[in-house]
């Protein structure tokens, strides 16, 4: 009798959605009990002016912070693009790296010395180089 | 010396194509042969594994021959077939075996007709290790055992892994129970599972009686005493007899080739009805994009003709227990096709 | 004692060599073991299969130990078996105990290493026996007692719990990959997401995009103020590392050793699950774990035995069953038939001399190991010293390349760490927890195989209980594990109380485990 409610049988055309559709159950009932124990309190404090919201209620380095997203899809972007003129040396990620590395080292600079522009500058022609060389050229790992 | 031509000369041509791109502002214009770096991208994503292998041991050869950069990438068939789309150059080529076919005979997602979508490039090589075991205590002496079983309305559970080279056998055979014991078939049932250590494991724990495996995995497995619950029994390979005849006398591990050969017809038979018997090679060859210029077709079919000329290439191949098995692009698309479409009648018949 | 006769210089220079390279490749984040043991298969031919043994074991070892490097120093996880190592490496970096915490790893590692060695050398063939007694049904235990460490790794158990459940969700998304016995079908997305997601999201590009880029983003948000990382973490002579921090640790050792190997030996459970499962017993078992997550030396020493444990483990299967234990075995075996040797279990008895070199080779690469590192840390711990405009702009750089090598130049991977960068971030913004969700990433889709596939087999939900003893053994385990959380739930709500009752009120309890430690 107990096995007969244990028992289940899987349709191998749909059993890919078989384990999916436990863990929605899952994830729908955690959200509710979430919900009513920890989001509702929270967004009456929030209306209380206790709290405030996360992300859109807080204070933020906007220049860097949306600086940094950008230049992280710019990079992925062109990195294949130029590597796709020259396909499979690397040139790609090479070239596009070295002004990555450059930008996002000077976006992050606060106090621009002489001494420490020209680390940065090195750095970003170095490191690039240094990896390029060792992982494309001597271990020859494809790279874009 | 080596690395070094080799790194003046990328440098140079990336200085010719750089150029090129600053000036025109595009792409450079195509040129009917193989240059600078060539990928060439494998159905599997792993390096252990036998279309690596079999990838490598060529590649390496026309690389050199070439004198091109060439590289071969464990990306998997998914991402293998999308790389290929993408670039019409030839700098991207692919090595897969008949999975690329099979798969879409079989319907599994992300498979296109081969044929209608690539140009099929040559075949290289056959692995001709595809076999089907049962345990060693197994009351199943030979597949005729098994044949008649099943026709006499007895289950017998095959592991294989679906939709591909491992199901193609299991569907020959429950082809071949529907033409002698009609109504019978459906007593031979597939256990659907993974590698090679998921189907060993089914027979171990008794979830399966006939399991799909290899000559190079499970060889030892046959040679282990039969108090070892381990212990397996070869029944069947799916090669056809010439392309075992033409492996290394002594075989493979301590199974020579006399013996590997009691498994294969005229000893071992699956019909397909019309006094035709089934038989399974997997063969490994090129696919290329549909777009690539006829020059690099031709450019590395001219060049793999005089590498297996030269001879060196089929001692490497059957070092590692693979068959070579040469056939320019024309010839190898026209082979491939009529094969396809014999597995195909077999597909349909038992759907 | 024939194989003496192949231990020679070149021998042991090869074992060096190999190490060394492994430890570079694990740590650089996204860089692998596996990945290691790929690009050098080809130098293997040429030397032969006793040297070229040499260099791989000494590229496996390296290359699991080197994954600690930036687990403990920068919260990345270098290789996916060095997850839990971030969990109280980083933590101690960040109060100026880097070098002890790496200290810690090292020996951990090396203990682990030479536990499974030992292991793998007199039981072999006896555990490959007892690993095969391993179903579908016993692997799907062994992984949800795995993931019972959810319910306790966090503040809150219901925010824990759910984090991971997301975390097993975002893990089934792609196809039930026939390569698993699956019927191929993709799920959990739209079709226009087929070209990039059939295979999902690949594991080590969401580990470091979680960690490592959205570690970047947030230090990017409050305007990367501080111009190095090293001002908040002060070296410290010798970091304060003595023995003694191993004293009472030996059972902990011994057992996370024993779990890492066990683990390693059953195919397909793999690496990232070892140093789970250690984590998870000692968090149960330990007298005090309160601290484990915050800075506890007790949680490396689980995380780090247990991971190089693996390496033992994982070659049991391998040389008894012709098995690989996980992906870098799978490698091997690749050379292995590069030189024409079967591995199957027939291997040990048939090919005596290349067992016992390999053993050498193991162990030697163990020591090696632990040599290079535990002189080369005081070096290496510098890394925090380097100003982080300098040190962000590479951490992204190699995670790139990780990211993009790790499957052999997918671009994709590259986009997941973006995208696993900003969910990171937004995750930890809106009071999730990462670790729950990581783990439940990392076990989600062997989860699901196993679970299905024992179903398929035998048809009703009462196999979990009754398959074996095993079986029994594994649900009192996991009954332990969960009744354990619940008590530490009950502990932290009554402690939280008496904080709120305090008036203060952090809303960052369970955003900010890792980061409100920049207090500035």
């Amino acid at each position: 009798m107990a096995s007969d409610l244990l028992s289940v049988s899987i349709d191998f055309e749909t059993s890919h959605l078989f384990f999916p559709h436990i863990v929605h159950w899952l994830l729908a009932g955690l959200f509710l009990l979430i919900l009513v124990t920890k989001v509702v309190p929270f967004m009456a404090a929030v209306k209380r002016g206790e709290r405030t919201l996360p992300i859109i209620g807080e204070a933020r380095d906007s220049k860097r912070f949306f600086g940094t997203l950008a230049l992280i899809c710019a990079y992925f972007y062109l990195m294949a693009v130029v590597g796709d003129l020259f396909p499979y040396t690397g040139y790609g990620f090479l070239f596009v790296s070295m002004v990555f590395v450059l930008l996002m080292s000077l976006m992050y600079l606060h106090d621009w010395t002489k001494k420490k522009l020209i680390i940065v500058v090195i750095n970003a022609i170095a490191a690039p180089t240094i990896a390029w060389f060792v992982l494309a050229k001597l271990f020859t790992i494809t790279l874009p | 010396m080596l690395l070094a031509r080799k790194t003046l000369m990328s440098v140079s041509v990336a200085g010719v194509m750089l150029g090129a791109a600053l000036g025109s502002g595009v792409a450079m214009a195509q040129d009917a042969q193989l240059r600078g770096n060539v990928r060439v991208v494998i159905g599997s994503t792993s390096t252990g594994g036998d279309t690596y292998q079999n990838a490598s041991i060529v590649v390496d050869r026309l690389a050199e021959h070439l004198g091109v950069n060439m590289k071969v990438d464990a990306v998997g068939a998914s991402s293998a077939f999308r790389t290929l789309d993408r670039d019409s150059r030839g700098n991207t080529l692919m090595i897969f075996h008949d999975q690329s076919y099979l798969g879409h005979l079989y319907g599994v997602q992300g498979y296109d007709d081969i044929f209608e979508k690539y140009t099929i490039g040559p075949t290289i090589a056959i692995n001709p290790g595809n076999a089907y075991l049962v345990p060693m205590d197994s009351p199943y002496q030979s597949l005729d055992d098994i044949i008649e079983a099943v026709g006499s309305g007895e289950t017998v559970r095959v592991a294989i892994q679906p939709g591909g080279v491992s199901e193609i056998g299991f569907s020959a055979l429950k082809n071949a129970i529907a033409i002698e014991h009609p109504g019978q078939e459906d007593n031979l049932v597939a256990v659907n599972t993974g590698s090679q250590s998921d189907k060993n494991q089914q027979l171990f724990d008794g979830q399966a009686d006939v399991i799909n495996g290899s000559v190079q995995a499970n060889e030892q497995y046959t040679r282990l005493p039969e108090s070892d619950q381990k212990a397996m029994r070869f029944v069947w390979l799916t090669a056809r007899q010439e392309t075992i005849e033409q492996a290394p006398e002594e075989g493979l591990g301590q199974t020579t080739r006399d013996q590997l050969l009691e498994y294969v017809e005229p000893n071992v038979t699956v019909t397909m009805g019309d006094d035709e018997n089934f038989t399974f090679d997997k063969e490994f060859f090129f696919l290329y994009n549909k777009e690539m210029d006829q020059g690099i077709v031709d450019q590395i079919d001219e060049a793999l003709t005089e590498i297996f000329d030269e001879g060196e290439v089929q001692q490497a191949q059957l070092d590692a227990f693979f068959i070579p098995d040469f056939k320019p692009s024309a010839e190898a698309s026209e082979y491939l096709q009529e094969k396809m479409s014999r597995y195909q009648d077999i597909i349909s018949n038992i759907n | 004692m024939d194989f003496l006769a192949f231990i020679d210089f070149t021998f042991l220079l090869l074992v060096g060599f190999g190490t060394l390279v492994g430890i570079i490749f694990g740590a650089i984040p996204g860089m692998t073991a596996t990945m290691a043991v790929a690009v050098c298969l080809p130098l293997t031919y040429a030397l032969g299969l006793n040297h070229g043994l040499a260099l791989l074991l000494g590229l496996y070892v390296g290359g699991i130990s080197g994954g600690m490097v930036p687990a403990v120093l920068l919260n990345i996880p270098g290789t996916p078996s060095s997850i839990t190592t971030t969990f109280d490496g980083y933590p101690m970096a960040q109060k100026g105990e880097g070098e002890k915490a790496l200290r810690i790893c090292v020996i951990a590692s090396l203990v682990g290493g030479l536990v499974s060695a030992l292991v793998l050398f007199l039981f072999a063939p006896l555990l490959a026996d007892f690993s095969i007694k391993f179903s579908y049904v016993e692997k799907f235990l062994i992984i949800l007692l795995a993931l019972s460490v959810i319910a306790s790794l966090s503040s809150s158990m219901l925010i824990g719990i759910f984090s991971g459940v997301i975390g097993i969700w975002l893990s089934l998304i792609g196809d039930y990959s026939i390569s698993d016995g699956g019927n191929g079908h993709t799920r959990l997305m739209f079709d226009f997401m087929e070209p990039y997601l059939f295979e999902g999201f690949s594991l080590l590009p969401v580990l470091i995009g979680i960690f490592g880029i959205s570690t970047i983003l947030l230090e990017a948000e409050k305007g990367v103020k501080r111009d190095t990382a090293g001002e908040r973490i002060k070296l410290g002579k010798e970091g304060g590392f003595s023995l003694s921090v191993f004293k009472g640790g030996l059972t902990n050792l011994t057992r996370s050793s024993f779990i890492g190997t066990f683990v390693g030996m059953l195919p397909g459970v793999g690496g990232s699950a070892a140093s789970v499962l250690a984590y998870t017993q000692e968090k149960n078992l330990a007298r005090d774990s309160s601290q484990m997550g915050k800075g506890a030396p007790q949680g490396l020493i689980a995380s780090e035995s247990a991971n190089n444990a693996l390496t033992g483990g994982a070659l049991i299967p391998l040389l008894s069953l012709g098995i690989p234990g996980d992906s870098t075995t799978a490698v091997l075996i690749g050379a292995f038939t590069l030189q024409g040797i079967q591995v199957g279990p027939l291997f040990i008895p048939e090919n005596h001399d290349t067992w016992y070199v390999m053993m050498v080779a193991l162990v030697l690469a163990n020591f090696v190991m632990f040599v290079l590192m535990f002189f080369a840390i005081k070096h290496i711990a510098k890394v925090v010293m380097v100003p982080k405009h300098i040190l962000y702009p590479l951490i992204v750089m190699m995670c790139v390349v990780g990211a993009y090598a790790i499957n052999y130049g997918i671009m994709f991977d590259v986009w997941t760490l973006l995208i696993f960068g900003v969910l990171g971030y937004l995750i930890q913004k809106i009071g999730l927890e990462v670790a729950p969700l990581i783990i439940g990433f990392i076990l989600g889709s062997q989860a699901e195989v196993y679970f299905v596939k024992s179903l398929e087999s035998f048809g009703t939900y009462s196999i979990f209980f009754t398959k074996s003893s095993i079986a029994m053994v594994l649900w009192a385990l996991i009954a332990a594990s969960v009744l354990f959380a619940i008590a530490m739930g009950f502990k932290s709500r009554a402690r939280q109380k008496m904080e709120l009752s305090q008036m203060h009120t952090p809303s960052n309890t369970t955003a900010g485990k890792r980061h409100d430690s920049t207090n500035d």
